[in-house]
């Protein structure tokens, strides 16, 4: 049934917000991240497979595609703030709150 | 029937590689649980009939941007002390899951009034190349385009941040 795919979709989401929330290590906060966009992925392809439509196989690739911008732009941050600061804590990077 | 094993086995699998994800302590076992993760979900898109998303996740999703992060991961050589001593994690674990199973059963209440249909393999084409890029070249051009620039953009950014200071003389 395409319900199972929903709900399998949502689980993963919520697994990805409960990784970004608790977490403290950015590259597991920035994986939770790309956790959370493959759920809305399933998401996409499962309604594209009820509908029977493919524009939701476009959609999925437009996420991959903004995927693989966003880890070249945060793994680019990540290595500068490392070189800065020499450390991977979340409590560390809040230079913008002064 | 053999789709519905699958099924299981994919959606366990991808849930167990998620939850190994956010209760490893070390970012290259997470990066693991990920890949694993991301294999199974590959998996689901196959049972879904979307060939050709079932190659991009392997291929770019697995292969390239996995790979890149865990290429970063090791580049970075995290030893032990350099990661943050998460010592409440668990209770902050806990406090999310009683935050989040509320907003969780409302989600799939409504996505149980759904109307369902049976997941079997869609014949004439459907998810193959040809089709998704007929749609894609015909109803989604434009929105094609913009990605090609946020790409382009983002390859420039990735430079510029990450690439070598010049010294200033």
């Amino acid at each position: 049934m395409i319900q199972d795919y929903l709900i399998l979709s949502i689980i993963l989401f919520c697994l990805g917000i409960l990784g970004v929330v608790t977490r403290r290590n950015v590259f597991t906060v920035f994986m939770s991240i790309e956790l959370m966009l493959n759920a809305a992925n399933l998401a996409f392809i499962a309604f594209s497979r009820l509908h029977e439509s493919m524009d939701g196989h476009v959609l999925a690739m437009m996420v991959m595609a903004v995927a693989a911008a966003e880890a070249a732009l945060v793994l680019a941050v990540v290595i500068l703030l490392h070189k800065h600061k020499g450390k991977l804590d979340t409590n560390v990077f809040s230079l913008l709150r002064g | 029937m053999f789709a519905d094993g699958l099924f299981t086995v994919f959606a366990v699998v991808s849930v167990l590689g998620a939850a190994g994800l956010i209760l490893s302590r070390h970012p290259m076992n997470g990066a693991m649980c990920l890949v694993v993760t991301m294999i199974s979900l590959a998996g689901l898109y196959g049972l879904l009939s979307a060939k050709l998303i079932f190659v991009l996740q392997l291929i770019v999703y697995a292969g390239a941007i996995m790979s890149l992060m865990i290429f970063i991961i090791m580049f970075l050589n995290i030893q032990n002390e350099d990661l943050p001593e998460e010592d409440g994690r668990y209770y902050y674990l806990l406090g999310g899951i009683v935050v989040l199973i509320p907003v969780a059963s409302f989600l799939i209440k409504v996505v149980k009034s759904l109307p369902g249909v049976e997941a079997t393999v869609v014949g004439n084409g459907f998810g193959g190349v040809k089709e998704v890029g007929l749609v894609l070249f015909q109803d989604w051009l434009l929105p094609f385009e913009i990605v090609s620039i946020l790409l382009l953009v983002a390859l420039v950014g990735a430079v510029v941040l990450a690439g070598k200071r010049r010294v200033n003389k």
